[in-house]
Parts: C-alpha cells; structure tokens; sequence
C-alpha cells in the first residue's frame, strides 16, 4: 500500500536545509581513526575550524576536567581530552545545530531530536563497553547519526503522524514498517542515503540502516546491534520520544548476538542514565554557539 | 500555589504540604506514582525508572526501583504527616516497545509499582499504564486531579484522588 510516488532520492533532493556534516569534523573523524594519528595530526585537523578550536580549548578548561593552569595550546587539549573525545565533540557540535531545531513530522519539540540522539550514542557506547561486543567510541558517533534520516523525512511526514500511528497500532505493527508500507521506504533508509552522500563511513552507514532491523545486516555487525539497544534503553527511558513513542521492535537476536540478559539489560540501564546525566548537559554546552 | 509545577525527575521522589503541583515529563517505561492523603494534605510524586533493587546497585536514589521507591514515597509522606489508610494514588507509564520480550521492564516495573502498593495497603484509584506511547503526568493537589498528556491524544483526567479517597 504505497500512497506516494516519492522516491528517496525526491526527499534529498526536495527538503529544504537538509544536515550536512562540516568537512571539518569529518576530517577529524577520520585523522582521530587512523591507526597512525597523533595529538599533532589531530590538533592540526581541529585548527582548519575556528568555532571547533574554541570549542576544543573551552572543554579542555572547563570545571569538569578541573586542570589547575589554563590550556592554551590546541595540541595540549587534545592530550587532556584525548583523541576519542575530542572526535566525539567534533561531531556532537557539527550536528548539534540541526539536531536541537524541532521536528514536526515526528512531534519533536526543540532539542528532543537532540536528546534522544545523545542519549542513544551514550547508551550504544556503554552497550559495546559493557559486553565487549563493538569498539565503543565507534558506537557512539553511530548512535549519534541513527536518525539522521527523521530530519529529512520529518517535514514531509508533517500532519501524517497521528493517523499513521494509529494506523500502526490499528494494524499492530512497528513504526518503521509503516513508515515502509506507506512511503516504501523508512526514515532509516533516508538515513542510509543521506549517510552515503556525506562519505561516511561503512560501519556507520550500517548502523543508521540497520538500527530498527539489526538481523537483516549481513553479515551482523556488533556496532549495529549495540545501536539498537541503545535506541531500545533510551526511548525507554523516555529521552527525546515523540509521536511514534516507543512502537518499534527489538530482535532478540541482536540481544543475543551481544550476550546482553534480563538482568544485564536493567543493570545497564542504572549506569546509562548516571552516564547521560554526567555528559548530557556538559557535550550540551560545549555544542552551543 | 504557583502555576509552576515541581518537576520529579528520573528516579526523584518529593513529598509536599499543602498546595502543590508536581509532574513527570516523558515517561517511556518509567512510572509514575501520584498520591495524596486529602486529610493532611499532603502529596507526593514518584518517577519509578526499573522494577526491582539488587544488591549490586550502586545507586542512591531509592526511586530508581519500584520496591524502594513506593516503599519512600510512602515513608516520605508520613513524615509530613500522611497516614498511609488515607493515601490514595494513581499510576501511570510503564510503555513498551510493540514487541514482547524478557526484557520488556515497562511491564515489569508497572508490575512491581503495583504489587508494592498492594503490600502496603495503599489505594490505588486509576491506571494508565502499557502501550507503546511516551506520557506525561500531572497532579495538582487543589483538585486532586490526575492528568496524563500524550503526544498523539493530548491531555486527559485520568482521575479526581481527591474523589477516589
């Protein structure tokens, strides 16, 4: 029952201010990865953007690293951050902008897109953490973009929520799947799209995918798994939800495939929550203009 | 009363004298606990996060588990005077993903809430609880209403505790 001739190619290409990522958290992204990065190849990276450098420097003295002198020099804060953090912050300040505006289309207010995001990267880090399953930053920066594809889809979605959640629940099927049977497409296949046409890397492309159907991944990949417990935890926890709430699936299998149990699983979700808390309003500030 | 209501965040309890207004915002699995004991006039709100405590919890919030946190939000509110054969509550939350699985805890905490409440004797007037949608609950101690606002449906009274008691 597709009810529209739009393609995912249309929405890229008709939606006004869609997200891009500045090539300069890109470009961190990708000297903070490589095996032969230092704190000078970072740092010089970082110094290509203004606004980033003062971010970078404003962390590296802020209260929560409570340092006794003053950090003035790039290399030295990437030193005190380390290089995983501070790529976390490049891309965290690149999206902030467009992931704090509201999004009708999904009944997120201001910064509710923002919040869940954030918390999803917190959780999926601490997922991969925990079980030891996927590198941890990796999964961080993946929870960050999962629903890079809502901000496109959201303005044409606009109206249609209500009734197509009721829609959903009348049929008693996850949100993405309607999302497919009405678009013939989901807002992790914009996603994906979305994700290709900005370079990004393999593993994160997947893990935008992928992050509502982990088990149609092949073959499995940890950091996707560790997303979708992530957006599992976090929209439980009530970060960010909006009018599609909690109606999606999660596979079992994916659980499994991590050596996630009941009790691990509430276990998690104390310490997600202490972890959101700590660095929530901290990456919240830094993001800020 | 000021218009502004007390926030209750996650895993927080608060007890209150006198006219209060105290709300929950976005819960998903979480639940809410609104009482009142209309004679003292005292309230009291908790923001329930998982079912049970364990042992190798380190947290210090007792309103992070169902059994430790009805157990001091009842505590609390006798503190300010409450008797527990007067309090009457009402519970709201505990969403769920659409699937059901072993680690759905939006069950298994509303569950929880709701046996402890039984243990210790306390009425509970009204639920809202299960689907799939985020809520957000209010109780105003002036009219002992009730409200639970979603995304989709807007604002309800789920109940008057004040006419329930």
């Amino acid at each position: 029952m597709v009810t529209t001739s739009l393609t995912i190619e249309d929405i890229v290409k008709k939606t006004p201010d869609l997200p891009t990522i500045p090539a300069a958290a890109l470009a961190v992204m990708r000297e903070a990865d490589s095996s032969v990065s230092t704190a000078h190849s970072v740092a010089a990276q970082i110094a290509q953007d203004q606004a980033l450098t003062a971010r970078v420097l404003r962390l590296s003295n802020s209260a929560y690293y409570g340092l006794s002198r003053q950090v003035v020099d790039l290399q030295e804060a990437v030193v005190v951050l380390g290089m995983r953090c501070v790529r976390n912050l490049a891309v965290v300040a690149a999206t902030y902008p467009w992931m704090s505006k509201p999004l009708k289309g999904y009944m997120l207010a201001p910064k509710q897109m923002w919040t869940h995001s954030f918390g999803v990267a917190v959780a999926a880090q601490l997922v991969a953490k925990k079980t030891g399953s996927a590198p941890d930053e990796t999964s961080f920066i993946a929870g960050l973009l999962h629903n890079i594809g809502k901000v496109a889809l959201s303005i044409w979605l606009e109206n249609k929520l209500p009734m197509m959640m009721n829609m959903a629940i009348k049929e008693g099927i996850p949100f993405d799947e309607l999302e497919r049977k009405v678009l013939g497409f989901d807002h992790a296949d914009v996603g994906a799209f979305l994700g290709e046409q900005w370079n990004l890397p393999k593993i994160f492309i997947e893990a935008i995918h992928y992050h509502h159907r982990p088990d149609e991944c092949i073959p499995p990949n940890s950091v996707v798994d560790c997303v979708h417990v992530g957006d599992y935890l976090t929209m439980a926890m009530g970060f960010g939800l909006g009018g599609d709430g909690l109606r999606y699936d999660v596979s079992e299998n994916a659980l499994a495939r991590i050596g996630l149990s009941e009790t691990d699983v509430d276990e998690l979700t104390e310490d997600f929550v202490k972890e959101y808390q700590k660095y929530e309003s901290l990456f919240e500030e830094m993001s800020r203009d | 009363m000021t218009d502004t209501p007390v926030l209750v965040g996650l895993a927080e309890i608060q007890a209150l004298n006198g006219a209060a207004m105290l709300t929950c915002l976005g819960l998903g699995s979480c639940v809410s606990v609104c009482a009142l004991d209309p004679v003292a006039n005292v309230s009291g709100m908790a923001h329930i996060m998982l079912p049970q405590s364990n042992p190798r919890s380190n947290s210090n919030k007792p309103g992070t588990f169902a059994d430790t946190g009805v157990q001091e939000l009842v505590n609390s509110m006798e503190a300010l005077g409450a008797d527990r054969s007067r309090l009457v509550c009402a519970v709201a939350g505990g969403a769920s993903t659409c699937t059901h699985i072993g680690m759905d805890f939006g069950k298994r905490t509303a569950d929880a809430v709701v046996q402890k409440l039984k243990a210790l004797g306390v009425k509970c007037a009204a639920a809202d609880l299960g689907g799939t949608v985020g809520r957000s609950v209010t109780m105003s101690t002036d009219s002992g209403n009730v409200t639970v606002n979603t995304i989709n449906m807007g604002e309800s009274v789920l109940c008057s505790l004040r006419e329930a008691a």
